[in-house]
Order: structure tokens, then sequence, then C-alpha cells
């Protein structure tokens, strides 16, 4: 009974599965989801063939994919001032002064705050987030083992405690306890990366590689300083726990010469590595890479720095070690110092990257480019070498492989610059541009370098209109112009007589904060005296000028010199305001300055055309006050032009008679 | 065999309710064989209000409709049904189906030619309860478990106990799968299903127009496609940099651990590169990477990180636990089937959960395995 009912059923669950072939071929473009049953149908069907199911791997996506595809959508605007400081409109800094002030104070607040979590746990144990995020928890910075083991010793090797470290390492040797190797290596390296002192206790060891870029100048200032006081002293931790090791390896070698070098011992680097080779131990790729960088110090000769490299690469090459792309760059580095033989032996080092299939960084075409580039040299090979990097650079995403990749585009900017290239400035640009290329032009201050320098290439090359196009594109979204891009941005306006906007570009002054600057007000003040104008320039000249006034008067942040003074008083003039000319002219006494015969010429001429005498002649009186030696002519003009009463008659020829034995 | 055709309409549909059936439907000639005069009734009389309910609130509309239309055929007759089908463009395929189906109906008719409309009835309710299945777990059961879990209990002596214990066992885990359902993605999938709902309800009408829809639901499905492919695509141009920036950070391939100078060379190679974000997105991409955030969800994994290890066959595929301390026919073994086919679809237990839900079957039957013996032996 239950037999034919199963042979049945499979009968038609036999139907049932062809009945699914086929929609499957008819629909075969539908993607099905199949369910476990079919599948294991499926499968018992392919028992039978040979075939097996492969199951395919699982995907792994990337947790930033899609937020990268939103930001992808998003362009820059150049009206807007950036996206860090939108939380903060009152403080939005205008100048690159307050812009360093802004972020440095956005990180140190980072840090503080990240400093008293990490050093008050105890306040910080209500976890709010759910799911729960470990780094918004405190960290513990504090020691918790404290027995004598070497999970002690890694807990402090973790935390880069390096005295409390070594402390650990005697105890445990002391105590007889053996020392794995892994745990000595890692002991080793921290003792040699911190030179044998403790990291600074407000520089976070740890520091959040993504924090903004603005600690850098900080955290690079700081670490300088500490290169500066650190030396590699003799004998030190790590010297002596070497010595006591019972066997020594690449690692342990390592470790100490990339501390040796680090730390500015390069001699006892070179003798501990020709120790390593006696003792029969092979190198690795960072102990030839930091000796290669270390050549320039153990051998003054150009020849004989040479020799010594070459023969490091050679003794690479024996030991069968890969040399990576920095090996190269340092290379080249040395290069850069090795005179006149570096140029033609720094091009078969990059055909020899190439020969073994390692491709060129940044850093490895700034180095050739500041071997080819002399700017007083009479021939420029920069140039053709930078077309030839870029063109082959061009549309590429870059990375960054060495910390030196950051200087090229300044660099090659400065090519530009000097060879007054424009086509190749705005080729490098658009290089820059490209993907996420901007990340490689470095902290803030290599960014407005760059900016700078091609500002200033376009100032010189471009044509005053693309010049404003750039200016309104860069300034100040990019970069905040020092002095000299403002005065290039002048001249520029100066050369294809577009002076009419000087008010705007004044206003822009302001704006970065160079009205403190004499140099830029001089300038703008003497662009707009020196011509005549169309009466509504004229007019907004002189709204100008009062305003430049202003700055003298108001906030005294400059002095007024007789040039400033002469300037500002002849664009009132034109602009036909005399009463305030006037008073220009009660400063001259006021400051003791003494105004050019321009001026006063062009005071009579106001004079003449208002037809007002009394004014000409208490200009010549005034002149007379200031003793000035145009007084005479000016008396003698006055005279001649005007339509005098009597008495002032009397009073001109009286000065003009004084003046003359004076001459 | 409504039941059958109805399935094949199903299959154009959705083809997960005839693969759930077709591995049910060697155990429903058992049960249509070892028929209880009294289980069945039982069965309907919940099958029925359980339908009213599901027909009201059910999730899976595409489903939905040829539910409809097939209960509509079945008061309307054979005739209607074959009509239907026509219009549906299977007919390829139902002839033969339709072979299988009579043979079946034959033999139903044969065996228990008292209990035909019975048998009818039931088998309505059977696909009634294979929609169900496919919609998302209620409160209630599905009814082919229940049917399925009656039927293997029905071996054992005590029927009603070692039903009522095998029903609570899979209550239990109808419970955890709510509980763990409801902590995250409750919200979602309900909203899902509401737009689902909202966007077929216009087209409900139970007619031949059947055919429409499911054009349009082939457009809309490739649609869906044009987007994963694009999908794709930034996945593919994120795999580049990433391939890039691994040649960067480990310098040392040979090293297994990241030595201290490599990270502070890391790390200074990202402080140098490292500019200050440009818009919120760049913003929320460094919190992602510093770990303050909760990552963006680009998959439907989020918040499965103790499962992100796990494939998904082994999810799907739990078949191969059944493999030892079952047996391989039965009742028993028909009633784990639909088991693991329910857990195979259950994507809010983890592996382990599945397994350790399975593992308390198995124990449970080879406790009863006497038992089990004894009332095989005229089985077999």
């Amino acid at each position: 009974m239950a037999a034919p009912g199963r042979h049945v059923g499979h009968y038609i669950q036999r139907n049932g599965r062809f009945l699914l072939c086929n929609i499957e071929q008819v629909l075969g473009h539908r993607s099905f989801g199949w369910t476990p049953a079919v599948r294991q149908q499926a499968a018992e069907v392919n028992q039978e063939l040979p075939e097996s199911i492969v199951i395919p791997k699982k995907k792994t996506w990337s947790k930033e994919a899609v937020l990268e595809a939103l930001s992808s959508t998003v362009g820059r605007d150049p009206t807007a001032c950036p996206y860090m400081f939108q939380d903060d409109p009152f403080l939005t800094p205008r100048t690159s002064t307050e812009f360093r002030m802004f972020a440095l104070s956005q990180e140190s607040g980072r840090d503080a705050a990240k400093f008293f979590i990490n050093s008050n746990p105890k306040f910080f144990t209500k976890d709010f987030a759910e799911p729960h995020i470990p780094c918004l928890m405190p960290k513990t910075v504090s020691l918790v083992l404290e027995e004598v083991s070497e999970e002690a010793l890694k807990e402090r090797i973790n935390l880069r405690k390096v005295s409390a470290a070594v402390d650990m390492y005697d105890q445990l040797l002391q105590a007889g306890t053996a020392v794995s190797m892994e745990t000595t290596h890692g002991l080793l390296d921290l003792i040699c990366f911190y030179c044998d002192k403790d990291p600074a206790e407000e520089e976070e060891p740890q520091r959040e590689d993504t924090d903004s870029d603005e600690p850098k100048p900080k955290g690079r200032i700081h670490r300088a300083s500490d290169f500066i006081k650190l030396t590699w002293k003799e004998n030190n931790n790590a010297e002596r726990i070497f010595n006591l090791l019972p066997e020594r390896d690449t690692r342990c070698y390592s470790a100490l010469i990339r501390g040796m070098v680090k730390y500015r011992a390069p001699a006892k680097a070179y003798s501990m590595y020709t120790d390593m080779l006696n003792n029969r131990v092979t190198g690795d790729v960072h102990i030839f890479n930091t000796l290669i960088s270390s050549v320039v110090h153990l051998r003054v000769n150009y020849e004989a720095r040479w020799e010594l490299v070459t023969e490091l690469l050679y003794q690479m090459n024996q030991q069968k070690i890969r040399p990576n792309i920095l090996t190269f760059n340092s290379v080249l580095q040395t290069l850069r110092r090795c005179g006149p033989i570096g140029k033609s032996l720094s091009l078969q080092t990059v055909s020899e990257m190439k020969a073994l299939g390692i491709a060129p960084s940044l850093a490895t075409y700034e180095h050739i480019l500041c071997l080819f580039h002399k700017p007083v040299a009479q021939k420029q090979y920069g140039a053709d070498i930078l077309q030839e990097i870029v063109s082959e650079l061009e549309g590429t995403s870059l990375t960054c492989q060495d910390p030196n990749d950051v200087l090229f585009f300044a660099t090659a900017m400065r090519v530009c610059v000097d060879t007054k290239e424009l086509e190749l400035g705005y080729k490098v640009h658009s290089l820059t541009e490209f993907g996420e290329n901007y990340k490689l032009q470095g902290v803030p201050y290599q960014r407005s370098t760059y900016y700078g320098r091609f500002f200033n290439l376009l100032c010189m090359m471009e044509h005053v209109d693309a010049v404003l196009k750039w200016y309104r594109r860069l300034i100040p979204s990019l970069f905040y112009p020092n002095v000299q891009g403002m005065m290039d941005l002048l001249q520029c306006l100066d050369t294809d007589n577009r002076l009419d906007l000087l008010p705007d570009i004044w206003k822009d002054i302001k704006t970065v904060g160079h009205e403190n600057k004499s140099e830029v007000v001089e300038e703008v003040l003497q662009l707009m005296a020196r011509e005549k104008h169309s009466p509504e320039v004229q007019e907004s000249f002189a709204t100008c000028a009062l305003d430049v006034k202003n700055e003298f008067e108001v906030k005294r942040l400059l002095q007024w010199s007789n040039l400033s003074l002469s300037n500002v008083t002849i664009v009132l003039l034109r602009a036909n305001k005399t009463q305030m000319a006037w008073e220009m002219l009660e400063l001259f006494k006021s400051y003791n300055r003494v105004p050019s015969k321009e001026v006063l010429d062009a005071f009579l001429t106001v004079c003449h055309s208002d037809g007002t005498p009394q004014k000409a002649v208490e200009l010549v009186q005034a002149a007379a006050a200031l003793c000035l030696l145009q007084t005479p002519t000016l008396a003698t003009r006055t005279l001649a032009e005007f339509d005098l009463t009597e008495e002032q008659r009397a009073i001109l020829t009286e000065l003009e008679a004084a003046g003359e034995p004076s001459d | 065999m409504y039941r059958f055709l109805s399935r094949t309409v199903c299959a154009a549909r959705n083809s997960s309710v005839i693969v759930y059936e077709s591995c049910v439907l060697p155990a429903k000639c058992e049960k249509a064989m070892a028929k209880q005069t009294e289980e069945p009734v039982v069965l309907m009389a919940e099958d029925g209000s359980t339908t009213q309910q599901q027909t009201d609130v059910k999730t899976e509309p595409v489903v939905e409709k040829p539910t409809e239309a097939a209960i509509d055929a079945a008061k309307s007759g054979k005739q209607h049904l074959l009509d239907l089908l026509v219009a549906m463009k299977v007919e390829v395929t139902s002839k033969k189906k339709f072979k299988g189906t009579t043979i079946k109906q034959n033999y139903e008719s044969i065996k228990h030619p008292e209990s035909k409309s019975e048998a009818m009835e039931s088998t309505i309710s059977m696909f009634q309860k294979a929609t169900e299945a496919a919609s998302p777990p209620s409160e209630t059961l599905e009814p082919d478990l229940v049917a399925a879990a009656s039927a293997a209990a029905a071996t054992l002596p005590d029927s009603n106990r070692a039903q009522s214990v095998l029903l609570r066992q899979l209550r239990e885990r109808k419970a955890i799968t709510e509980a763990q359902k409801k902590g995250d993605m409750s919200k979602l999938g309900e909203i899902i299903a509401d737009m689902k709902v909202g966007r077929q309800y216009s087209r409900q009408k139970p007619s031949a127009s059947s055919q429409i829809t499911f054009d349009d639901d082939e457009r809309g499905y490739t649609r869906d496609r044009g987007i994963t492919g694009e999908l794709v695509g930034v996945r593919r141009r994120r795999n580049f940099f990433l391939a890039k920036r691994l040649n960067i950070f480990s310098p040392t391939t040979e090293d297994d651990a990241p030595t201290l100078w490599d990270m502070e060379f890391a790390n200074n190679l990202s402080q140098v590169t490292n500019q200050a974000p440009r818009n919120g997105f760049e913003e929320m991409i460094q919190w992602t990477k510093e770990g303050k955030m909760w990552q963006y969800p680009v998959d439907n994994e989020a918040g499965l990180e103790e499962e992100a290890s796990v494939s998904f066959h082994e999810h799907i595929f739990l078949e191969k636990h059944l493999e030892e301390g079952f047996p391989h026919q039965g009742p028993v073994r028909h009633f784990m089937e639909l088991v693991v086919a329910g857990l195979s679809r259950n994507p809010y237990l983890t592996v382990q959960q599945k397994k350790g839900h399975i593992s308390w079957f198995r124990d449970y039957f080879q406790q009863k395995e006497e038992v089990l013996k004894e009332a095989n032996a005229d089985l077999n």
C-alpha cells in the first residue's frame, strides 16, 4: 500500500523537477532564487554525473564603497568655505595664519579630549552605542599586568613604554626566564625606534592616522625637535640587550641598524652591518634601504659615495634580497648629493627599476627633476623631463608609496615657473585634480607652495581674464595667497590694463589679511594714482582710497609714507573730492611728510577748474609753510592763471620772491 | 490536482514555493494514505482561520494573486483552471504536470472515494499553507509543518503528546527568530513589504491579466540587476585602489606581523597624504575608517558580524545535517526535510542555532527510536 503511493509521489516529484527545468530554460535569463530542496535534487542528479557544484566564494564589500560613490558626486564649490570650517562660521579663517590656528586648535582639542578620556577611563564607562563602537571607549594606556612574565613584557611593548619594557626584560633575565625571539624583536624595535627614551607623554604614540591634516606640522615639529635632542648613545639598552642575546638574527640586526641610522650614528650602523656579514647573517631590505640613505654621511667624496651605493646594491643581489621602491628612491636621493655624476646615473637607476618591474613613485620623479633642473643653468632639461613624466602619469590615480611623494607637485610647478611653461603647468595641475591625487599635495604648507607657484605662473604667462578665472577658483577656497602672489596679480592687472578691477582686488586683499603689508598697499595706491581713468572708475578708486586711508588712520596698521599720502590725495582730487583732498593736505603737515610737485600741481588745476582762487592762495601758503622748493613755481603759476584780488597777489608775489633766494 | 496545477502557476511566479511543494509531495501521498479520520478535519479548521488571516496580512503579493485565482478555479471547476493555465503560458510543462496529477487524483479517488471532496479541500488548503510558508513567519506555525509534525507524531503511540512536543520545539524556534528579527531589521522589512504591497495592489485582478504582471515583474527584475551591476562596477574600482594600497602598507610581505617600523612608516605615509575632508561623505568615510561610525549598509548583512565568516551555503544546504541520526525515509524524514527547508530560508538564525535546532530533533527522535521502529515496521 505504501509502496505504490511512494512511486506515484516519486513520479510527480520527477515531473516537478522536469517542469522546473523547463521553466528555467524558458526564463533562463531570470535569476531564480533556488531553494535548498531543488539544490539538493540538482546535487543528486549531479552525483550521477561526474560534475560537482562549485559554491561561489563570498563577496566582500568595502565598508566605504557606498559612501565613496556618494562622495564622488559632490563637486567643489569655490565660493563656499571649506567643509572643515562650516561648523564655526564665526571662526572661519580668512588668512593662512588663522587657518593654521584654527586647524591646530581643532586638533589639539581632539587630542586633549582623547588624553582626558584615556587617562580617566573610570568616568567613561557608559556605553551608549548599540552595537558597540570600541574606538569611542577609553583605551587602556596604563599597565595592567604587574607580575614578572613575558605577557607583561609584551603589554609594555604594545603600550610603548620603553623603560618599563627594558626593566621587565632585565627582571625576566635575572629570574632566568627565557624570552621568546618574537618578543625580543618587538623589544629591540621599540628601543631602537624611540632611541631608548620613552616617547613624549603629550605626543600620542598611536596617533590617529586619519586625523585631519593639521596635526602634521605640529607633529613634525615635535618629532624634528626630538630627533635633534636624541642621538644614539654608546652602549644604550638596545646594544646591551643585543649583546646579551645568545643568537642574533636578521630582525635584531635590522632593528639596531635602523635605529642607529635614524639617530644619526651611520658609522656605527655600517660597522654593525659588517659585523652582521661576518656572522653570516643575511640582511633584509630595510637594512639596505637605511644604509643607502646614510651613505651621504659615510663618504664625503662623490665617487666614493656612489661606489658604496653600488657595493650595497651588489650585496643585496648576492643575498637574494629584492629591492623595493624605497631602495631606489634612497639611491636617487643619494645621487642628488653626488654632484655632476648624478644625472646620468639617475637615469640608469630608473631603467634598473623598470627592469625589475618596480613602478617609479612620485618621489622618484621628484628626485630626477631636482637632479636635472637647475634654475640658473643655460640649458633646461627639467621641462623636457617633466613633460615626459606628465605624459606618463596623465590620467592615473596616484598612491603615496614614499613620504617624499608629496614633494613632487610643488617641485614640478617650480620647474614650470622657472621655465615659464604654461601648458606644462596646466597639465601638472590637471594631474592633481584627477581622482584622489589631490591628497598627494601634502601638508598645507606644501599645498600652498604649490598653489602659490601655479598662480605665479598664471599671472606671468596667462591673459588677465584667465588669471581672474583661476583667481576666483583658487582663492580663498584652496589657498590663501601670500604677498608675492598679490603683487603678481596686481602686476598682471597692470600689464593687461584692467586697473578698473583694483577696488575689488583691494577688498580681497583685506579679506586675506594683507591690508597691513605696506608693499601691497603702496602698490595698489601707486597703480590707482598713476593714470587718469573714466569718471566712474575714478569714483570707485576714490572710495577705495578712502578705505585705504581708513586703514592708516583708524586701524593704524601702517605708517603713512610720502608716496602713499600723495597717491591718495591725487586719487581724491581726480574724483573731485576736493574737501577730502584738503584734509589729506592737513595730514601731510601732521605727519611731517612732503607732498610731491604733482600733488600740488593737481591741486592748482582743481582750484582753477573750480574757480576758487582763495584756495589756490592757501595752497601756496601751505606749500611755503612746508618749505617746499616748488613754492615759487606754484606762486608764479597761480599769479599767471588765476583771477586774483590785490591782496592775494601781494601775498603770492611775496612768496614767489621768498622762494627765489633759496633756489 | 488543483494543488499541483496551482503550483505550476506558482512556479512561474515564485520558484521557491514550488520547490517547497515538491519536497512536500511524497509526504502528501503518504499522509493521504495513512489518513486518520479526525486529523485532516482539525487541520482544515486551523487552515481555514490561518488562510483568512494570511490573505489579509500577506506580505508577498506575488504569490497571493495566483492563490486567489486558484481558489476561484477550484470553485468553478477544472475547465476554468485549465483556461487559466493556458493564459499563464506554461502549456509546455502543464501537460506533463497534468498527467502526473491525474494519476494522483485517480489514485486518491480509488483509494478513498468517500473522502474525495475532503481530500480536495485539504489539497487546496495545502496550497494555502505553501503560500503561507513563503510569507514571513507569523505567530502561528506553518500548517504544512504542523501537518508533517502530526504525521510524524502519528507513528508514535501517544500521538497527541508527541505532536505537541514537536510543535513546541518549532514554536520555540519561531520565537527566537522573531526576537532576532525584531532586533534590528523588522522596520526595514516592514517598509520593504509595504512598498511591495503598494506596488502590486493596483494590478490585483484575479484574471488572465496576470500574464502582464508577470512581464512587469520580469522587467522590474532586470532593472534591479542593472543597479546591482552598477554597484559591482563601483566595487571593482574600489578593489583596484585596495590592491595598490596593500602594496604600500605591507612592504615586508615575508613578515607575518607588521613591525613597529612598518606601522610607523604607514602612519607617516597616511599623515603626509591626509587631507581635510572636502564634504560630508568624506568625513563619514573617515569616521568609518576610524571605526567611529557604524558602517554604511553596503549589503544585507549589516550587523551580522558573527555570521560574517559563514558562507551562504552553510545556511542554505542543511540537508547534510540529516545524513546521520535520521531515517532516510518515512514521516520523520519528511518532517525533518520540512524543518530544514524552513530553516534554510530563515535569515534570522545563526548557523549554530540552526544546527542546534536540528540536533534537538535528532536527540528527540533517537530517544523515541524504539517506538518508531515498532510503528515503522508495517510502513516498511
